[in-house]
Order: C-alpha cells, then sequence, then structure tokens
C-alpha cells in the first residue's frame, strides 16, 4: 500500500503542485461518464484518465467507422466494425492502470427510456455530438440528481461547450495571490500581548534584526494610531510617510550609516499589503446572504451548514471578521521567533474553529442531524478557506430552451459556466 | 467551389500529406503535438528529443506507459504514434537539437519547425538555426493551466530572442559557503555538496567555508590561528570533498559531523560574519542520537511528502541516502559519477536532507521534500490539458503558414480564468523584429561592461557567449588589425588561453570581439567596456537591456471575429476591439530555469490591480513580469 502511494505521488507530482493532493483525491473519487467516444469525447476522456480519476464509463451504442479510425486517436482500424464504446475503453485503459474503465454498448436514448437513474451514479456526465432532444432529456435527468452535465460539440474547426449544474460548491478554490490574514489592523488580544512581548528599542542587533517584519508593522502601526487619532495610513503619502517611520527605525553603525536590516527592508515592502484592512470579501457576504445559507435544513449539505456556522461566528465571536486563517508567509527572522509568532496565529485559528464548529453542531442539533456529520477537520479546513469560498450556478438547459427567456445578451453575461468556450477558424 | 478534404481546403490537404515537419521535443507538448499532426494528415514528421522517459511524464505524456520508463522519449513517442497511425513516416533521434548534425542544411529540408521544448537554451538555438536557414518556427510553452504559441518568421516577426528575458537568479558564492540566510541557499548548498560528492566537481561549486571571503577581511597573520582552531578542516582542504569522502568509505556519521559540526564550528571563527547576523549552530551526530524521543512517528495524514520531519528524522534521511548513494557509486566502478536529478529519490532524499540540516544549522525553518523539491528542481507543474490545448494550436497556426497566410499568424495566449471579456485564448498579433535584437538583426552587436583585468579567456566564453548569448561553440577574434584568435571552437587549439585575462591579449576598453557560431550561422560583435565597479560577485554587465530600455508599442490584440473572417454569429460579446494587455504573459515552461512561473505570471495580473502606486501598470508585462519574479523568493534558477 504504501509502495502504491509513493509510486503516486511520483507519476502526479506535477499536477499535484497544481491542484494539491485534495484535489488529486476528489479526482480518485470521481467515475465520469462519457456518452459517444468520438475524437472530442476520447480526447477529453484522455485528459482525465492520465491525471487518474477513479473511474469512467463511456456509453456508446455506435459501431467504429471507418471515419471514426481516421480522426479518433484511440480507435485504429482494427477496431472498425467493433462497439465503439468498447474499443475505445479498451485503449483508453491503457493510459492508466490506477483508473477502472466500464463500458456500455447502448445509445442514451435508449438507457434513458429503461433505466434513467442509470445516469445518476456518476461525478460529471459528459454527453459529445448528442442531439438536441437527447440534450434536453438528459439534461432534465441530471439537473434533478444534481449531476454536472458537460455539453459538447465539435464541426470542422468550430467547436462549442456548455455546463449545467444547479450549483457547484468550492472550498478549496486555490486562489493565486491571496492577501495574508495578518490582522494587523485590528489585533486580537493574543496577538497584542504577543507584539507587547517585543521592545525594539532595547534589543541587541542580532534580535533587532531577527524580529518578523509583521512585529515591526505592528509596532510602528500603533506608534502611527496613538499619533494620528486612531486613523491607519491610507493614501500613498501617508504611506510612505509610514513607511519612512520605519526606515527610522533601523539601527545606525559606528559611521552612523544604516545596518544593513533585512527584515526591516521586508517590512517596509509589505506596508501596503499589511495594512489592507481585514473585511468579509463581498462574494463570501452575497453567499451569506443567500437563501441556502438562511435556510439550513436536514436537506442542507455540509457546505451550506458550515458556511452558516461562519456567518454566525462572524455576527458573533468574530465581531466583523471571519474566522482567523492560520497562516503566515515566510520572512526573515531566527526559527524561536517566527514559531512563537507561527503558534500566535495558530492557536487563534483553532480557537476560532472551536468556536464555528460550535455553531455548526447547534444547527445540526436543530435540524435533527447528529454533531458528528461534519467532521472537525472539514470545519478547519473550511474555516481556512473562508475568504476564498466559490459557488457555481447555471441555468438548466431547459430553461435556456424555454420561448420567454431567450435573451442572448444574458447568456454570455453569465458568469462562470456559460461563456462560450471558443471559436477558431482560419 | 472549395473542395474540402475532412475540414481542410484539398490543397492544404495535399500540402500536408507531402511536407516534412520537424518537431523539436517528445515531451508534454510533444507527445499531443504528434497526435495532432497525424491526425491533421501531416505524413513526413521527424520527432528530436534526448531526454528519456521518467515516471512523472505518465501523468501527461500519453504516448509513454510505465514499461517505457528509461527509455528514448523520441523513439517511443514515434513507435507509440505509429501504432495508431501507421500510414505516417515518422523519424526519431534520440538527440541534442545542438548537436552539429543538425545545421543549418538539416533544418532546410522542413517546411516548417514546431518547438515543443522545456528549457531556454535550445529554444535560443533552435530559433537561431530557423532564422539561418529562412524555416518557419512555431514556438510554445506551457506552465500549470497557462500556456502559449508564437510563430517566427525571420524579417516578418520578433525572433525569440528580440524580448530580453528575466535573467537567471543566480547567488554569490560566500552567502552559499559561508552566510546563507534564505531556504534557497541551503537548497542550492545542498545540490553542490551532491556534486562535490557523488557527482562531477566543478570548482565554481565549492561548498566548504569561503576563507576570502571579503566581508570576513581576515587579517593574514589569524590565518594560522585559525588554522589550529580547525586542523581537521586544513586536512581536508589538502583533498577535494570527494577524495576525502571516499577515504572514510561515505562514512555517513564523519560526513555529517564535518558537514554540520566542523565546518560551521570553522564559519564561527570567522567573527565578523556574524556581528550583525545571528550566528550558526552546530549539530553534532552523537548528541542528537542520544536525544531521540521514542514516541514519534505520528500517524500519517496526507501525502509523506508534504510533511516537515524533525532534525532527527533528517539526519536519518541523510544517513540512508548517503549510503544509497556511495552504494550505487560503488557499483558504477572507479571514477563513476552520479547526475543529479531531482526525480530520482536517494539524490531528491539527500538534497532534502542535507538543505534541511543547514536550514536548522542557521536558525531557519525546515521545509518538506515536497517544497524543497519544487526549489531544487525549479519544477514547474504541468497537466495534459494545457499542453493539449497549447498544441492544438500549434497546428492551427501550422495550417496558417502552410497555406500561405502568415499574416494571420497571432501568438495566443491561455489563460486560467477567462478575462474580462470572457476569452480564455487571447490571440494578439504579431510584433515586427526589435530593431535593437541582438540576434535577428542583420549585423548584431552588443555592448558588455567587464572588468578586462579580472575576466578570463574561459569566462567570456562559458558565462558570456555561451550562457548569456546562447551560443553554442564560439570561435572569437579580436579586432585588432592581426585577427588574433581568441577562442577557437576546434579542440585543443586555444585551450592554453583559458585561464588567462582578456588583458593578456590587449583587449581594453573599445576593444571589439568578433564571436561567431559557425552552426548557428551567427556573427555577434561584442564591445568591451572597461569597468573596475562591478558590483561584488557580477562579472559582467550587457548595456542597454531593460529594464532601461524603453517598452516597444503595446501588441494589439485583436476580436477572434476579426480572424473569423467577421463571422458575427459566433456569440461573442461585441467589445471594443482595443484590448487590455492584461493578459499577455510569456509563459516558459522551464524545468531547467527561472523563466516565467506560473504563479510569477499570474501574480503580475492581479498585482497590477492593486498596485495603488502605478509603478508597473505602464510597463509592458514581459518587462513587468520579471519584477515579479525578483519578488518571489521561490523562483529562482539553479542551473
Amino acid at each position: 500500500m504504501a509502495a502504491t502511494k509513493d509510486s503516486k505521488e511520483q507519476k502526479y507530482d506535477r499536477q499535484l503542485r497544481l491542484w494539491g493532493d485534495h484535489g488529486q483525491e476528489a479526482l480518485e473519487n470521481a467515475h465520469v461518464c462519457l456518452i459517444n467516444a468520438t475524437a472530442t469525447g476520447t480526447e477529453i476522456l484522455k485528459n482525465l484518465v492520465l491525471p487518474g480519476i477513479g473511474a469512467f464509463t463511456i456509453v456508446d451504442g455506435h459501431i467504429v467507422s471507418g471515419e471514426d479510425a481516421g480522426n479518433n486517436f484511440f480507435l485504429s482500424s482494427d477496431s472498425i466494425g467493433k462497439n465503439r464504446a468498447q474499443a475505445a475503453t479498451e485503449l483508453l485503459q491503457e493510459l492508466n492502470s490506477d483508473v477502472s474503465g466500464n463500458f456500455v454498448e447502448e445509445s442514451p436514448d435508449k438507457l434513458l427510456d429503461n433505466d434513467p437513474e442509470f445516469f445518476h451514479r456518476f461525478t460529471i456526465v459528459i454527453g459529445v455530438q448528442l442531439p438536441e432532444s437527447t440534450c434536453l432529456r438528459l439534461g432534465m435527468v441530471l439537473w434533478s440528481a444534481s449531476v454536472p452535465f458537460l455539453i459538447c460539440k465539435a464541426y470542422g474547426l468550430i467547436g462549442y461547450m456548455r455546463l449545467m449544474v444547479q450549483e457547484h460548491t468550492v472550498i478549496e478554490s486555490h486562489p493565486d495571490n491571496a492577501l495574508e490574514d495578518l490582522r494587523l489592523d485590528r489585533p486580537f488580544d493574543e496577538f497584542k500581548s504577543h507584539i507587547k512581548s517585543y521592545n525594539l528599542s532595547i534589543m541587541d542587533k542580532k534580535d533587532h534584526s531577527h524580529t518578523p517584519w509583521v512585529i515591526i508593522v505592528a509596532k510602528y502601526l500603533e506608534r502611527w494610531l496613538s499619533e494620528h487619532d486612531g486613523q491607519p495610513p491610507k493614501n500613498y503619502k501617508e504611506k510612505e510617510a509610514f513607511r519612512q517611520i520605519i526606515r527610522e527605525g533601523i539601527l545606525k553603525n559606528e559611521n552612523g550609516g544604516l545596518e544593513d536590516e533585512e527584515n526591516f527592508e521586508e517590512a517596509i515592502k509589505n506596508v501596503n499589503t499589511a495594512l489592507n484592512p481585514t473585511k468579509v470579501p463581498t462574494s463570501v457576504e452575497d453567499l451569506f446572504n443567500s437563501e441556502q445559507c438562511n435556510n439550513i435544513t436536514a436537506q442542507s449539505s455540509s457546505f451550506w451548514v458550515m458556511l452558516r456556522a461562519v456567518k454566525e461566528f462572524v455576527y458573533n465571536e468574530g465581531s466583523g471578521s471571519l474566522p482567523v486563517r492560520g497562516s503566515i508567509p515566510d520572512m526573515i527572522a531566527d526559527s524561536q521567533k517566527f514559531i512563537n509568532l507561527q503558534n500566535v496565529y495558530r492557536e487563534k485559528a483553532m480557537q476560532d474553529a472551536a468556536a464555528v464548529s460550535k455553531h455548526v453542531e447547534s444547527l445540526l442539533q436543530s435540524v435533527g442531524k447528529p454533531p458528528e456529520s461534519i467532521s472537525e477537520k472539514d470545519i478547519k479546513l473550511f474555516c481556512k478557506n473562508s475568504s476564498f469560498l466559490r459557488v457555481v450556478r447555471c441555468r438548466s438547459l431547459a430553461e435556456e430552451y424555454s420561448v420567454d427567456s431567450i435573451n442572448k445578451d444574458e447568456i454570455s453575461g453569465l458568469d462562470c459556466c456559460c461563456f462560450r468556450f471558443f471559436s477558431y477558424l482560419i | 467551389m472549395v473542395q474540402l478534404v475532412g475540414s481542410l481546403r484539398k490543397e492544404l490537404a495535399d500540402s500536408l500529406s507531402t511536407c516534412k515537419v520537424l518537431v523539436v521535443g517528445a515531451g508534454g507538448i510533444g507527445c499531443e503535438l504528434l497526435k495532432n499532426l497525424v491526425l491533421t494528415g501531416f505524413k513526413n514528421i521527424e520527432v528530436i528529443d534526448l531526454d528519456t522517459i521518467d515516471v512523472s511524464n505518465l501523468n501527461r505524456q500519453f504516448l509513454f506507459q510505465k514499461k517505457h520508463v528509461g527509455k528514448s522519449k523520441a523513439q517511443v513517442a514515434k513507435e507509440s504514434a505509429l501504432q495508431f497511425c501507421p500510414s505516417a513516416s515518422i523519424t526519431a533521434y534520440h538527440d541534442s537539437i545542438t548537436n552539429p548534425d543538425y545545421n543549418v542544411e538539416f533544418f532546410r529540408k522542413f517546411m516548417l519547425v514546431m518547438n515543443a521544448l522545456d528549457n531556454r537554451a535550445a529554444r535560443n538555438h533552435v530559433n537561431r538555426m530557423c532564422l539561418a536557414a529562412d524555416i518557419p518556427l512555431i514556438e510554445s510553452g506551457s506552465a500549470g493551466y497557462l500556456g502559449q504559441v508564437t510563430v517566427i518568421k525571420k524579417g516578418l516577426t520578433e525572433c525569440y530572442e528580440c524580448q530580453p528575458k528575466p535573467a537567471q537568479k543566480t547567488f554569490p558564492g560566500c552567502t552559499i559557503r559561508n552566510t546563507p540566510s534564505e531556504p534557497i541557499h541551503c537548497i542550492v548548498w545542498a545540490k553542490y555538496l551532491f556534486n562535490q560528492l557523488f557527482g562531477e566537481e566543478d570548482a565554481d561549486q565549492e561548498v566548504s567555508p569561503d576563507t576570502a571571503d571579503p566581508e570576513a577581511a581576515w587579517n593574514p597573520e589569524d590565518t594560522a590561528a585559525r588554522a589550529a582552531v580547525s586542523e581537521k578542516d586544513g586536512d581536508i582542504k589538502r583533498v577535494s570533498t570527494k577524495v576525502w569522502a571516499r577515504s572514510t568509505g561515505y562514512d555517513p556519521i564523519k560526513l555529517f559531523n564535518k558537514l554540520f559540526k566542523d565546518d560551521i564550528m570553522y564559519l564561527l571563527t570567522m567573527d565578523k560574519l556574524w556581528k550583525k547576523r545571528k550566528a550558526p549552530t552546530p549539530l553534532d551526530w552523537q548528541q542528537l542520537e542520544g536525544n531521540v524521543s521514542p514516541n514519534e512517528e505520528a500517524p500519517a495524514s496526507g501525502l509523506k511528502d508534504q510533511k516537515v520531519l524533525d532534525v532527527w528524522g533528517y539526519c536519518q534521511m541523510f544517513q540512508d541516502s548517503v549510503e544509497t548513494l556511495s552504494s550505487q557509486l560503488q557499483e558504477k566502478g572507479d571514477d563513476a559519477e552520479l547526475v543529479w536529478d531531482k526525480d530520482d529519490p536517494p539524490a531528491m532524499d539527500f538534497v532534502t536532507a542535507a538543505a534541511n540540516l543547514r536550514m536548522h544549522v542557521f536558525s531557519m525553518n525546515m521545509k518538506s521534500r515536497f517544497d524543497v523539491k519544487s526549489m531544487a528542481g525549479n519544477i514547474i507543474p504541468a497537466i495534459a490539458t494545457t499542453n493539449a490545448v497549447i498544441a492544438g494550436l500549434i497546428v492551427l497556426e501550422g495550417l496558417k503558414i502552410l497555406s500561405g497566410e502568415m499574416e494571420t499568424c497571432r501568438t495566443v495566449f491561455l489563460n486560467k480564468c477567462p478575462n474580462l471579456r470572457k476569452k480564455l485564448l487571447v490571440p494578439c498579433v504579431l510584433d515586427p523584429p526589435s530593431a535593437n535584437c541582438y540576434v535577428c538583426v542583420s549585423k548584431p552587436e552588443v555592448t558588455v561592461k567587464l572588468n578586462v583585468q579580472k575576466t578570463t579567456v574561459l569566462s567570456l566564453q562559458d558565462r558570456i557567449l555561451k550562457e548569456r548569448f546562447g551560443m553554442v561553440a564560439p570561435d572569437v577574434q579580436i579586432e585588432d588589425g592581426k585577427g588574433t584568435i581568441l577562442i577557437s571552437s576546434e579542440e585543443g587549439e586555444t585551450e592554453a588561453n583559458n585561464n588567462k585575462f582578456l588583458s593578456d591579449f590587449g583587449i581594453r576598453n573599445g576593444s571589439r570581439l568578433q564571436s561567431d557560431d559557425f552552426l548557428q550561422d551567427y556573427t555577434l560583435l561584442v564591445n568591451v567596456l572597461h569597468t573596475e565597479e562591478l558590483e561584488r560577485d557580477v562579472e559582467f554587465e550587457v548595456i542597454g537591456e531593460a529594464p532601461d530600455k524603453a517598452p516597444p508599442p503595446q501588441s494589439n490584440q485583436e476580436e477572434v471575429n476579426s480572424i473569423t473572417n467577421g463571422n458575427k454569429d459566433s456569440a461573442q460579446p461585441s467589445t471594443s476591439s482595443k484590448a487590455e494587455d492584461d493578459d499577455l504573459m510569456i509563459v516558459d515552461s522551464d524545468e531547467e530555469e527561472v523563466a516565467a512561473s506560473n504563479s510569477a505570471a499570474v501574480a503580475t495580473g492581479t498585482k497590477r490591480k492593486y498596485s495603488e502606486t502605478g509603478e508597473s501598470s505602464a510597463k509592458r508585462p514581459r518587462t513587468d513580469q520579471s519584477d515579479a519574479a525578483d519578488d518571489e523568493d521561490d523562483i529562482v534558477a539553479l542551473d
């Protein structure tokens, strides 16, 4: 077991650096259904099988034609005359032995006639080159079962893709450049007393130049606030003045020149982002106000229960702020000082998560669910990512096709999911 | 009436089946590209790659399977592609494209060259070969979810080297050897150490304390006293690290105590270094061993690689990896050398352990194996999807070139998220050649600032002409009226000059050196500007480089609509045709070098959004990116 884990880590190394082990786990738990193993279809599946989805099932009632063998890399001339689902499964399976490949030699329409619930088992269904009638029928089945449905079409050099999902909640959205959550503008008590434990004016040179920049900024900010009626530096000019004050704190050497204190340089460099006010992002605020958040029922998914709990936290213990994230960036400091600072944030994050956990518990209780139905680990992860939560929602295909909702401008204006992928002609 | 074969015009389809194309690289993009080419109807394809297949390739390089690990990428790619499409004729070369066999004549055989490379040196070289042979080149790269494709044609477009790329980050020797202040310094040190112990020894990769550190400013008379403090070290100095290590039989504990105890104690005697810095703390194997607490082995959750071990954990990793590597070395016989490879577990373990132990000695926070690997290997994340999109775009550009519609070619960027106008793929008009390019102008010329008394002929050749100006085998002649040959690419002709200084040959301020690369058919005139005021550890500077150069005019992005012949049915939101430059980025997928990493490239975009001071917004994104890279601690070039 350990050996296979190691070899997987090695095989998937380059992608783990993109989506992390939770992303990989999600992928490995996924069962993907592809309808129609056309060139586009197998190409999509190839890109999912390689990174290691758990399983795929190809649904295809067609027989491999000469044309298929010519334009599909995963069908060869030997497969002409065979069922397309089977032939493609065999070759795609070769790409990754960790993936379980299945096929159903039947058309999606037949399956819809006989056993529409067949499609409920999948994490996502991808339909390629489906006629409109099948799209609508299948769309209805999947919409009500909350299974995401991706429609793809390709004609020569033009392509089209459309995703339908009622609701897709994302906890770890991997933001590219998230601001750190340092709370310099609203220090919590433990952080305040930690700042107090430093006295820059009586430190020896070594300690002075190994004090984390967060402490330096916090110290000078205290001074600034006392001299400016409690108002932090706001505009460029004030921030520049604030930087200057920090700069003046750099120790002087025997000749009166400035010592080389990289931690101070770091503090000056970070002034701008460090002074960013702590607030609940509007995207999260919007989620707080949504129906699913305010109306928790026994059917609510754990995402919404946790979101509601975080909301309760913000309006109570958090006094307007999300739970502390608990991580700090790398900075110049000696190990001990860094670890002490890190622990201050870490412990606060644990406390906040524990408070959120209490809210989760009472919410679950109120809808008659056992408290252990959401684990501490999940709550911690949720709290850590609470600034970056995302929910993707799309319109159903049925709605798009109904006469009264035809509005092209709106379609192209919808966020995230309804964008046209691209069309390209030479 | 246009006759179609599949989705192509008949004339185009015919020319595909007869023309010969070259694919340089059979990795992530290369595999996808080969598939696309055979499916599009290309019949004569040559592919070259010097690499062999590694396990970490299998998540995306779909022409390879586990049973192929260790085999030639080009060869296996060819065989796998032929299995699917037996009618194509594919020639595979398991070789480096910089090999002189692939000369200008070789390149002239092709209608089209497509790069699917992962390093800048090879890209530079192919760029020059295609300019010399006047063959159109399609250049591409990917990094995580980002990617880019562009077309290069002599005289019509910018060449690969028209825009200066961010310089590779290097570290001063004394920072590595004496005063590391960031984890990366310890990682570089550990990689050097690997080579010193097991690999090819390189005088530029010393790991022992640097007694010539100007900052330490020793009095010569003190030296004797110091030698007494650490006589063990005095002993070691006389023989190389490798010879000494071998004499101990690669005893991990002896190595440990030398590297993390004796050498550190020696460094402590250079007391000037520690006046302002926190002094390192030596480690002692026996002492650490005595302090091991028995209640370790916490239950594993998450990935093992992402855990940070305690000091003793790294001691054990050090011991195990030294034992494994030394027995590997022994099996290979006398004078054998190991090559460091980030995907070779014991080699990676060794660097992880040694780097972390050094980080601990210098009071830094230790890093997980996963993180050390990222930094030591300059790993760029990679997935099949991105490569597939990029390879598809390469073929589309290739079809335009073969249809004789060069003017419709674009450079296309693949973004991670749809941009403000909901586009994931952003085409931009190609820029004309830069008048300042030191490669594609008719008489390339550069000015280099250096100290003629301190620069050796060898470093002119290796650091300046090869590394900086991308030559493979330069010949250098001094324009002194006599035509003195300074460097010859013929073996054995000018090696005697290597360690002499430029001034020994009468080179002084204003001297002109004509450097030729016969293979690349490239001549560069180097004007020497003598100076004695270069910063510590800077060997030379190239004059007139970005960022002091004024930014060239912005590229015009245009709507996909305009490419689609005014086909307004494509439901594109109608927006103005003048685009924001936010979408522009150069993505270089380079495992070997810094280039633009994923995070740096993306950071640029948002950084500018909340940049209040507006320092960066006026700059062209390409140069902007180098700023971003400088700010990122994690992005560094080690090679």
